[in-house]
């Protein structure tokens, strides 16, 4: 079912905490709520919740105004950070825990909770108490007790924030998986950028209780409305350059001798912000193609994978990540840049 | 349609139809009253008061309940139900006050309404079950309109639970404290005159110095204070030795030294009193081997401030003991270790590190002995002789011949000022919590033992000290075994025969014993305030941490402070707020529980916040999110993992209730005598023989409640890991 605020505003005291915010999540969808701490995003999503109730605005969920509505009342669960397992039941009585509170007798909740663990993959868990499971099935066990209750929206905290690196790819992957599967509505939290774009269908993007951007990830992506989001979203090199309008759908960017026409409505000429992403520039020795950014390497570290440089560009310092580790340069090298176009984002000043 | 709010305003209109009104002489019980339901001017519903006795007052605050019972029938959008709700319930609770405030025993209850609306015939008695059950629906309908508003979350039960908290602090904690200060400004009609308060408080029995200048005898309030700054500087001094031993040292007794500790929280408190008289009394050990080795004369000195003190120090130096081992052990011994390497020697250590460190928290162990000190009244009852201090005078005032309620107030003022102001330096001090070293990285060095010096002394100071402490209980033990302490040491049971017999006769058993009706009410009152107790203290602590409301920080501070205010204040505060209608109890066995229940209900809301703030939120969160409500939550999640606060909540409840003196002596009647104010009769008449038996029965009793509590409620199962309450979270 899908979710809908309407200017919701809630303070805490006098500080606005979420500062007047509407979206909608489409039903089937499953939208990630994603912005550094302190951003109001999980005070947003425990709003959706019920957990709080918004100070100004409407809430909707499924078309029906659920504002002032209580968490019991409203046809949601939620999987929490911590899992808030409860540490005095089994992991079947954890998962029967929902189903009896709403009123199935305890042999239809039993057999309800055993079909949700088996869903999640943990078929002979049940008798287990929560604090002798590893991590990622205590993650499981929260899942399958948020997914008995057949919710119209299902609601992720920072579902995967106390795992291992490994694990988090593997759960956040079974989420998304489930998520198909069911075709369930999931409003999901997290800071962290690449599990956003993992899992999203859409990503809103908040930043000081307001809304900073939405759209998909790809959207988000390649074509950041604002620093914020350019810095926010994956790594960028802030740069100044200029900019020319050459049709309604085309803006040629200069930075020091190097121009790339790239896609962007942009409607004006003169000085601009412009965002170079790492991974787009790669260093060659100079004096490189015609057309390309002379610099000089000012850092260099070797990764592994690949080598990260600074160099000391006109347009400012850059940072490129290069997947060339055989023959690293040495600081103090003259190197030329050649800026992939899809990497160049024209920014639009805030002031402007 | 929104059943709890039908159910409310259906269950008040029930009552005020179906139970009398006013407060009945002989208790709901007897069921005479149900035949006089409607006719009866004394038995008569609200229903029946209106239309038969003509009292149309009553009227206005029924029909809001029938406005209520029409709101929550008709459909209508949830918010707008919630507004005209709050809009009804608050102009029926407004129209019942005024009229219960407005109409008491003799007509108006003010000049200016008998100048407005012109003599009232009628008179009206306390509030009984029909009007407080009205009360009570008025106050729920309110709840659930604001809940209905979405205030508190949205949810019913909690605005109830808010609701009741609130209004049940206010009506017993907040007015009878609001009724001695004006009781302090009354003279003798009832009349306010406001010069009257500065000539009680200026009374040279109160202030005057003559004991300097030495002729006769200083003003209570001196006394009071120079007895609670003796007290306050000697139980820190031993208290911070015994703690010092205790975490520092590798002293072998150490297990028996925590003992102490548990001592004074089953122990009535003149029981250290009555041991030191059978030790230093008149006829004590002392005097008669003096008598007998150097024929020196047997004095009373024992009477008077160095016995008060001495017991005081005896039974409060547990209290700072317990405080201080947690402050010694807060000092972080990283700290010492790191002053180890900079080259200064133990001593030095000891000296500019760690007892910096534990200053603000030796000022909270002052404080406390102060506060314990100048609410005493057991000690000072049983040992004061001539050296009166507040709170005997306060209740000289009231019981005695005297009978001077407008003077007991002021006293009554001037303790509870002395009390607040100790209560809110201690509160800044402990507030700033700089003292505390205990962070969450882990600290892995090793306290530092006590250098050399320091641990002599301490020893020096403690070990006799703690080993007098158990020869006076042992005494307090034997002294109810011989026939005449003093006189006549021959072994007997006497005392208990006389205090606990039981005769079999043909009319099956009767419990002679002179005890057993004091020691029935006492378990009776006592078992009845102890849930109570534990569960208002409980459902506070809840409120307090989980739920966010206006007004949060006032209640919690309300609770807090009804904590710092002497049971002697609470006591004559009971008698003046609870004696007039609309409220009238006094000399009922309720009095006596709400008293126990409101003395005693901040240590469980403390003990349940502290145990609550372990547990994480989110399982709270967790429960309403899969449909659990409030209430369920509460019984299926919440309750189950504080047991070990429950248990705790219900052990202080009831052994408060039997212990405490100060508040009751007010309270009792000869229909509801409590041990404790029987044992205290007992031994102001010398009979010490009795008093000690009955007192040594009372901790047997104790000791074998709290083993009882403890195998009912039993602990909490987790699973093989314990102690993690992180949601599941290992």
């Amino acid at each position: 079912m899908s979710v809908e605020f309407r200017n919701v505003v809630k303070r805490y005291g006098k500080a606005p905490a979420v500062a007047g915010v509407s979206f909608t999540v489409d039903a089937g969808t499953l939208v990630t709520l994603l912005g550094p701490s302190g951003c109001g995003k999980t005070t947003t999503l425990r709003m959706i919740a019920g957990l709080e109730l918004p100070t100004e605005g409407r809430i909707l969920i499924a078309g029906r105004d659920v504002t002032t509505l209580g968490a019991t009342e409203r046809d949601v669960s939620m999987v929490f950070q911590s899992y808030a397992l409860f540490p005095h039941m089994s992991v079947l009585e954890n998962v029967a825990y929902g189903l009896r509170r709403s009123g199935r007798t305890k042999g239809q909740a039993q057999k309800q909770a055993l079909e949700g663990l088996a869903q999640v993959g943990l078929e002979g868990y049940g008798e287990r108490q929560p604090s002798e499971l590893s991590g990622g099935q205590q993650q499981r066990v929260a899942v399958a007790r948020a997914l008995v209750l057949e919710p119209s929206v299902l609601l992720f905290d920072e579902p995967l924030s106390n795992l291992d690196a490994r694990l988090r790819r593997q759960m956040r992957e079974e989420i998304r998986e489930l998520q198909r599967r069911l075709g369930l509505t999931v409003v999901y939290v997290t800071h962290d950028q690449q599990e956003a774009m993992a899992v999203s269908d859409r990503i809103i993007v908040m930043n000081a209780g307001r809304i900073e951007q939405q759209g998909s990830p790809r959207d988000l992506y390649e074509r950041p409305a604002t620093p914020f989001l350019a810095r926010f979203m994956g790594e960028s090199n802030p740069a100044r350059g200029h900019i020319r309008r050459l049709d309604t759908a085309r803006v040629l960017v200069t930075l020091g001798p190097a121009s790339y026409e790239i896609d962007n409505a942009i409607a004006r000429n003169g000085e601009a912000t412009v965002a170079v992403r790492p991974e787009a520039i790669t260093v060659e020795t100079a004096p490189g193609p015609a057309g390309s950014l002379p610099g000089t390497l000012a850092k260099a570290s070797y990764l592994g994978t690949h080598m990260e440089y600074t160099i000391d560009t006109e347009a400012g310092l850059l940072f490129a990540s290069c997947p060339k580790v055989e023959r690293p340069l040495a600081v103090g090298d003259k190197v030329a840049l050649v800026l992939a176009p899809r990497g160049v984002i024209v920014l639009e000043d805030q002031a402007a | 349609m929104n059943k709890a709010a039908l159910a409310w305003s259906a269950g008040g209109l029930l009552a005020a139809v179906a139970l009398p009104w006013y407060s009945l002489q002989e208790g709901l019980d007897s069921a005479a009253w149900l035949s006089g339901l409607w006719s009866s001017e004394d038995y008569a519903s609200g229903a029946g008061q209106v239309a038969v006795q003509g009292k149309w007052w009553l009227a206005p605050s029924l029909l809001t309940l029938v406005a209520a019972l029409g709101l929550s029938i008709v459909p209508m959008m949830r918010e707008r139900r919630g507004r005209v709700l709050v809009l009804v319930a608050t102009a029926g609770l407004v129209l019942f006050f005024a009229q219960a405030f407005g109409i008491g025993l003799r007509g108006w209850t003010a000049d200016w309404l008998n100048a407005l609306f012109g003599e009232m015939e009628s008179r009206q008695l306390g509030i009984g079950a029909g009007a407080t059950v009205v009360l009570v629906a008025l106050l729920s309908l309110l709840a659930i309109g604001l809940a209905l508003r979405g205030a508190f979350g949205g949810d019913a039960f909690v605005a109830g639970a808010i609701t009741t908290v609130a209004a049940s602090i206010l009506l017993f904690t907040a007015w009878p404290i609001l009724r001695i200060l004006v009781q302090a400004f009354q003279d003798g009609d009832g009349v306010l005159v406001p010069s009257l308060l500065v000539d009680r408080l200026a009374a040279a029995k109160i202030w005057s110095l003559r004991c300097l200048t030495g002729g006769g005898r200083c003003g209570v309030a001196w006394n009071t204070l120079f007895l609670a700054l003796c007290c306050g500087a000697g139980t820190t001094s031993l208290g911070l030795a015994f703690a010092l031993i205790a975490t520092r040292t590798g002293f072998r007794f150490k297990r028996t030294l925590r003992v102490l500790t548990v001592l004074p929280i089953i122990t009535p408190p003149f029981v250290i009193g009555l041991a030191l008289i059978l030790v230093f009394g008149r006829s004590g050990l002392v005097n008669q081997f003096l008598d007998w080795a150097f024929a020196v004369q047997q004095t009373r000195w024992i009477y008077g401030f160095q016995g008060v003190l001495l017991a005081q120090l005896f039974a409060f130096t547990p209290v700072a003991f317990l405080v201080l081992i947690g402050v010694v052990e807060g000092v972080s011994p990283t700290l010492e270790e790191a002053s180890q390497t900079l080259r200064a020697d133990r001593w030095a250590t000891f000296a500019t590190v760690s007892l910096p460190l534990m200053r603000p928290g030796l000022a909270n162990a002052f404080l406390v002995g102060f506060i314990e000190s100048i609410a005493d009244f057991g000690n000072p009852i049983v040992l004061g002789g001539d050296y009166g201090v507040l709170s005997t005078e306060i209740y000289f005032a009231v019981v005695g011949a005297q009978l001077d309620y407008g003077r007991a107030a002021a006293l009554g003022l001037l303790l509870l000022a002395l009390a607040l102001g100790a209560f809110f330096i201690q509160r800044r001090i402990v507030g700033q919590g700089s003292y505390a070293t205990i962070s969450g990285k882990g600290d892995a060095g090793l306290p530092t033992p006590l250098p050399n010096g320091a641990r002599r002394t301490a020893l020096w100071v403690a070990v006799p000290w703690a080993v007098f402490t158990f020869v006076l209980y042992g005494f307090a033990f034997v002294g109810g075994l011989v026939k005449v302490w003093g006189r006549d040491y021959t072994p007997t049971l006497d005392h208990y025969v006389k205090a606990f017999a039981i005769e079999r006769t043909a009319d099956g058993l009767i419990w002679s014993g002179a005890a057993w009706n004091s020691f029935w009410t006492t378990l009776k009152l006592a078992a009845i305030a102890a849930p109570l107790t534990a569960a208002l203290g409980l459902i506070a602590a809840w409120i307090l941490v989980r739920q966010r409301f206006v007004g949060r920080g006032t209640l919690e501070f309300a609770t807090m402070l009804s904590f710092a205010v002497p049971g002697t204040v609470i006591g004559v505060a009971y008698v003046f707020a609870f004696n007039v209608p609309p409220f009238e109890i006094t000399g009922t066995a309720l009095i006596i529980v709400l008293c126990f229940v409101f003395r005693n209900m901040p240590v469980g809301v403390r003990a349940g916040m502290a145990a609550m703030s372990q547990i994480d939120r989110s399982l709270d969160e967790a429960s309403a999110t899969l449909r659990g409500r409030a209430p369920q939550t509460l019984a299926y999640v919440v309750l189950p993992l504080l047991r070990p606060a429950i248990v705790g909540a219900l052990v202080y409840g009831f052994v408060r209730a039997v212990t405490t003196v100060s508040a009751v002596v007010f309270l009792v009647t000869a229909e509801y005598e409590l041990a404790t104010t029987y044992i205290i009769l007992r031994v102001i008449n010398g009979d010490y023989g009795l008093a000690i038996a009955y007192s040594c029965a009372l901790i047997v009793l104790m000791l074998a409640v709290i083993l009882l509590i403890q195998l009912a409620v039993g602990d909490r199962r987790l699973g093989r890991r314990a102690a993690v309450l992180r949601g599941g979270r290992a």
